[in-house]
């Protein structure tokens, strides 16, 4: 195995261990100042490959930084992404233990479910082809890294923060989403307020993207997959207790409990 | 607010209109009026309000601000303030607005109110509100303030006719029946590129409690809401700085959309 190969394996153990003691460890990117997104990427593969060593199955993918104002604010141009697995996806209605995150937050997002293979360079009308049901959808980001504090290649290797998500009703997708209202309450009192267009002006853009970005690292999306097309809104802080409910204009609704 | 205005009072009032009359935003004027008084900054506007329709400016309605939690915790109040509308500050859409038609533009989206009844029941109900109301128009409102750099307290922008400037209504009216403006979403972009973003939530819980609380407000002063008058009901999403030659596109589901473009000087 060649250094560079054996480094990645390193990192991937080092987030690895974070995650199942649920204990932030330092950015990867102060040990390892070499590391760019390319690695990144396959640090990430990595780490899932570990998790799939472990009887996890690969679900889907989930995109990060859709919205203009996040771009702008952690300084980068172009999404990210990370891989959603099965111990990733909790049932509607279920209390969650908050036992295995670090610092959960969480935002509210759109999700396609695909029954086509979406590769490479796909145009909208393709992606749109590709989906059969949409549905409202929590996810959970919960930072493997000290105080969330992290650099682009850092947050890819961290499988893009990506730690839970649970999804409402699938519906239809011959509605249209471009401008859903996106109300996330905890408690019963609105916390995040967006509409979906925050979404790279609109939620169908992020699945022609994801299909664009995963061929990068030779994956096509696969009929049968879920993914998740970004937050709407900024992240909140999920705290034990928490009811939390995304309310959306014509999609329906989705909660989630956040227990011991 | 029905009491006899000091001469404080008429001063302010007169600083804020000489700032209009000459496109040059004048000092806060708190130093004027006691901290936090809310009857005293009302009476300023008030004067002003008068004044301009003594001038033929004809009062078609109101608007309401502060209407979303965070904007009301940065001025340390919890209810919302209003303004007064005027004909002259209703664009035409498509009509070019002139960049220095409104000191400092500030632009937000909102659902407005047209109403085919009087409300001037002492304690309206929300039932009364959905009554008199004949429809909803999709609104862009252009705010300014006449006070320098946005300086504003509590009492400066009540005193200031609410930072009011100009609006612009949607086109297609959409009666009550057929639209949950509680969870419409908003979307406001710039040239294609979303700069706001909202829902029908973000105003006061619901734009129809802020309508409540302005009928509730207005039939106390001795001032209701007539028949034909517009409400602008206040922001679905963060206000947006306003650049010369900037067009704005706002869409709110179920209610359609409206355009707002500024002259490139």
């Amino acid at each position: 195995m060649d250094s560079k190969r054996h480094q990645t394996l390193q990192m991937a153990d080092i987030l690895d261990k974070a995650m199942l003691n649920s204990q932030a460890t330092p950015q990867l990117s102060l040990d390892y100042p070499e590391i760019g997104l390319k690695q990144a990427y396959q640090v990430q593969a990595a780490g899932i490959e570990k998790r799939m060593n472990r009887s996890e199955k690969l679900l889907g993918i989930k995109m990060g930084f859709t919205s203009r104002a996040k771009m702008l604010q952690m300084g980068v141009d172009d999404l990210i992404w990370g891989r959603l697995t099965s111990t990733m996806q909790l049932v509607e209605g279920d209390r969650v233990s908050m036992q295995r995150f670090i610092h959960p937050r969480i935002e509210p997002e759109i999700a396609f479910r695909l029954n086509k293979t979406l590769k490479g360079k796909v145009s909208l009308l393709e992606a749109m082809d590709a989906v059969e049901a949409i549905a409202p959808a929590l996810e959970i980001i919960d930072s493997r890294y000290a105080n969330f504090k992290f650099s682009l290649a850092d947050v890819v290797a961290d499988n893009s923060s990506s730690s839970g998500f649970v999804l409402g009703q699938w519906c239809s997708p011959k509605q249209d989403i471009s401008n859903q209202a996106m109300v996330m309450e905890i408690n019963g009192k609105p916390v995040q307020i967006g509409s979906s267009s925050a979404i790279l002006g609109n939620p169908w853009r992020s699945l022609v993207e994801a299909a664009r970005l995963a061929a990068e690292s030779d994956i096509c999306l696969e009929a049968g997959w879920i993914v998740l097309a970004g937050a709407a809104t900024a992240a909140h802080p999920l705290c034990t207790g928490d009811h939390v409910c995304l309310h959306t204009s014509s999609m329906g609704q989705v909660h989630l409990h956040a227990g011991e | 607010m029905q009491s006899q205005a000091t001469d404080a009072e008429l001063r302010a009032a007169m600083q804020l209109r000489q700032a209009q009359e000459c496109g040059q935003p004048c000092a806060p004027v708190r130093t004027l009026l006691a901290d936090n008084d809310l009857d005293s900054a009302y009476r300023v506007q008030q004067l002003n309000t008068e004044y301009w329709q003594q001038q033929g400016r004809r009062l078609v309605g109101r608007k309401i601000g502060l209407t979303s939690k965070e904007v009301q915790t940065q001025l340390g109040v919890n209810q919302p303030d209003f303004g007064a509308l005027f004909a002259d500050m209703a664009i035409a859409e498509g009509d070019e607005i002139p960049f220095s038609a409104v000191l400092q533009p500030k632009i937000e989206a909102e659902v407005a109110l047209v109403l085919e009844q009087d409300l001037d029941m002492q304690q309206p109900t929300l039932a009364d509100i959905l009554r008199a109301t004949a429809f909803a128009l999709p609104a862009l409102e252009i705010v300014g303030s006449r006070v320098e750099n946005w300086d504003i307290r509590i009492v400066d922008t009540v005193a200031d006719n609410a930072s009011s400037g100009l609006y612009v209504l949607g086109g297609k009216p959409t009666p009550l029946s057929q639209i949950d403006l509680k969870l419409c979403g908003m979307s406001l972009s710039c040239r294609g590129e979303p700069v706001s973003t909202g829902a029908g939530v973000a105003c006061l819980g619901h734009p129809l409690s802020a309508a409540l609380w302005l009928a509730k407000t207005m039939a106390q002063l001795g001032q209701p809401l007539r028949a034909g008058d517009t409400i602008l009901t206040g922001a679905l999403g963060p206000m947006v700085t306003v650049q010369p030659g900037d067009v704005f596109d706002c869409e709110i589901s179920g209610l359609g959309s409206v355009r707002a473009s500024f002259s490139a000087k």
